[in-house]
């Protein structure tokens, strides 16, 4: 009897361990983001230790900011934008790392993988010093290669261009992750399968679009979702790169947004209100993500 | 197989409750303060806090003092979440214009019975003073205040045939005009400022008698598009434009420095603290010399801003009593002439003694004490205008308005 009872429960005991860290990592943390979500929650309650319920007046207050608004649509296009650059730039340099003669193929791995290495912080840093307005070695290449005078030209002058620049810096920390994924995926395409095509005179376009896609498809949809999902959340470089004391509504990006309502302004019942938000976004957002990924699973 | 699954689970809880307790001992066990100062005091005057260190450490033997130097970009994030982990530092620095908000939400001790274990507490410079109490009750002590000043090139005003610091505004454009005709290099403008340096900037809205919003009938009011704030942003951006670098128009004072382009050579003036004079260039530091900004009325100073830092003990602190005696070690006769001595207002007026920077104190602006007014700060609504102003992007007077009916907004929140 005891022995039955007790082999019922080893899984149960097998997947405790997972459970009780998914409560302390996940479920808690949730449920307290939700609990002052529905709370006044300043540097006063925080001090104080609790603050009082007030429904869904945090929600309220976020959807009627029109700042929210601006910045949900700003993000939606910086996220297009970074999430097509990468996902364009790392099928073409996956491409090129295929044709590539050996030693020139690791000496371009290992550049991205040197990338792939370099913490976002040091990364924004070293962006800084290259653009700098006074110093930036950016400034110097340009104007002594005749392409203008770019003496003093500052790369941070609108909010586009300051967007612009963090776009470069998330692209290019994006790439290894993708170029060697599609790489591996590019590997998978059989040779004899192109090598039919191009002697039935495919072109190069051709032979990608109808022999290399559809293999490398369900890899290029997944890095796409996960792109979406990482560069929709991005605030490290942003934040960083443009540094606070130029930070403005104008410039604003989801995650910015949320630093600055919630932690920067101390109002800690309405970030949580605005993390809510994002979360709905991102999971309405990885539906799709998901889907595909189950999908893939019942295929094979 | 299921006491190994049961032995992992007991090593598991063991080992949590064993980490929980070390963490706990090692907190209770830990004769140590724990100290926010800001970097300024690491790069500025490490002596000053050695001194207090080891005056602290002979009268309360067994303690130990762990300074933790902070930031002044991020280092209330980090306070605020002391506070909510419930493990805050013993001290810590808090910069004038951000105390309000913290006094407010009862953040920090009532010091008010031990004012007088405090070096000088009856000679408190005012605007520091003022900036420590809320509500009638004392929750700060100040530390030490700095005032603004033109720091300059002494050579190059003197080939330029420049012989005395300038006695107006006016003289001093003029002054710059020489400077710029006599001396030509790579990028060169006779003066720097970063355009989007509210600090500096509204100076000139102070100058004419603007200022940046007032207080009556239970409401702040916004003020910067008054008459006279606009005359001040006005002859700001005139100035700005005539002596300063186009490309520094929406430029902050963080990056690049201005004394970092003082000592390359890019300028023969800037205008910021008192102690930008340490950090002109080893080449450079022989010629530079510091006056007091001009006014637009002759023989008179622009009032500059009067920034500085109190200290002040969180209520979450363990260590109340050591936490004020350190804080009365720092801050000191002997420690506070030594502040002086590197170009730093004292906290108390009785040790004034007439320097260029305790000159330029006697005329000076504080922002608005109110709650919000951080919130001003982190908006960057100030900067914004500026820089809205100085590229031309809308009229001084639109750029104003709107800054002006933000600042309201922001400071009547509830």
């Amino acid at each position: 009897m005891w022995r039955r009872v007790a082999n019922g429960s080893v899984p149960y005991l097998l997947v405790a361990p997972v459970v009780l860290v998914l409560g302390a990592v996940l479920a808690y943390p949730i449920y307290y983001l939700v609990r002052i979500s529905l709370e006044k929650f300043t540097l006063f309650e925080l001090v104080h230790g609790a603050g009082p319920y007030i429904g869904l007046g945090n929600f309220r207050s976020v959807l009627h900011d029109s700042i929210f608004w601006h910045t949900l649509l700003r993000t939606v296009v910086f996220t297009a934008a970074n999430v097509s650059l990468t996902i364009v730039g790392g099928t073409l340099i996956a491409l090129l790392l295929v044709r590539l003669w050996t030693p020139v193929r690791i000496l371009l791995t290992v550049g991205l993988i040197l990338v792939w290495a370099m913490p976002p912080v040091v990364a924004v840093q070293v962006w800084i010093w290259m653009t700098n307005v006074q110093n930036g070695v950016l400034n110097y290449i340009l104007t002594q290669l005749h392409i203008g005078n770019y003496d003093g030209h500052n790369w941070f002058g609108t909010p586009f261009s300051q967007l612009a620049m963090a776009t470069t810096l998330i692209v290019w920390g994006a790439l290894p992750f993708v170029v060697i994924t599609l790489y591996a995926a590019l590997s998978q395409v059989p040779h004899e399968l192109v090598e039919a095509a191009q002697i039935d005179g495919a072109r190069a376009w051709r032979v990608f679009k109808d022999v290399t896609l559809p293999v490398i498809a369900p890899i290029l949809y997944l890095l796409t979702c996960l792109s979406i999902l990482w560069d929709f959340g991005v605030f490290t470089q942003v934040f960083l790169l443009i540094q606070q004391p130029a930070i403005v509504p104008e410039n604003y990006l989801m995650g910015v947004y949320l630093f600055e309502k919630g932690f920067l302004a101390a109002d800690f019942g309405r970030g949580a209100a605005i993390s809510i938000l994002m979360l709905v976004i991102v999971a309405a957002m990885s539906i799709f993500y998901v889907r595909r990924m189950v999908r893939v699973g019942e295929v094979t | 197989m299921r006491y190994r699954v049961f032995a992992v689970v007991a090593a598991a809880l063991v080992l949590s409750v064993v980490v929980a307790t070390t963490a706990q001992s090692s907190r209770a066990a830990g004769q140590t303060l724990t100290v926010w100062l800001q970097v300024d005091a690491q790069n500025g005057w490490p002596q000053v806090v050695a001194a207090a260190n080891s005056a602290f450490k002979s009268s309360h033997p067994g303690w130990n003092v762990n300074v933790q130097y902070q930031s002044w970009g991020d280092h209330l994030q980090k306070f605020d979440a002391t506070i909510a982990a419930n493990n805050t530092p013993d001290v810590i620095e808090m910069g004038n214009t951000e105390m309000t908000k913290y006094m407010a939400a009862g953040a920090f001790s009532n010091i008010s019975a031990y004012k007088g274990n405090f070096d000088n507490s009856g000679h408190w410079l005012a605007g520091l003073k003022k900036s420590s109490m809320f509500n009638g009750k004392l929750y700060g002590v100040p530390y030490y205040a700095g005032s603004r000043l033109v720091t300059y090139r002494t050579d190059l005003f003197k080939k330029a045939g420049v012989k005395k610091a300038p006695g107006s505004l006016k003289k001093f454009e003029a002054d710059l005009a020489r400077v710029k005709s006599s001396h030509k290099g790579k990028g060169f403008t006779p003066f720097y400022m970063a355009g989007t340096d509210w600090y500096s900037a509204l100076s000139f809205v102070y100058d004419y008698g603007g200022t940046i919003a007032t207080f009556s009938h239970g409401k702040w009011h916004g003020a910067l598009a008054s008459k006279k704030s606009v005359a001040g942003l006005t002859a700001y951006k005139r100035f700005f434009r005539s002596t300063s670098p186009k490309s520094a128009a929406k430029l902050n004072e963080a990056n690049p420095a201005p004394y970092t382009v003082f000592s390359q050579n890019r300028t023969s003036a800037i205008f910021g603290p008192g102690w930008f004079s340490c950090c002109t260039g080893k080449k450079y530091t022989k010629v530079t010399g510091q006056f007091v900004m001009p006014s637009h009325k002759s023989g008179k100073s622009m009032p500059g801003f009067l920034g500085g830092s109190d200290l002040a003990v969180p209520a979450q602190s363990n260590s109340q009593a050591q936490a004020r005696a350190w804080i009365a070690d720092f801050t000191n006769t002997a420690n506070e002439k030594a502040l002086q001595a590197v170009g730093n207002i004292p906290n108390a007026t009785n040790l004034l003694n007439g320097t260029v920077n305790d000159r330029a104190a006697k005329a000076s602006w504080f922002v608005p004490t109110a709650k919000h007014w951080v919130d001003v700060e982190n908006g960057n609504i100030l900067r914004t205008m500026l820089g809205q102003i100085l590229t031309g992007q809308l009229s001084v007077k639109q750029a104003a308005q709107t800054a002006s009916a933000n600042i309201a907004y922001t400071l009547n929140q509830s």
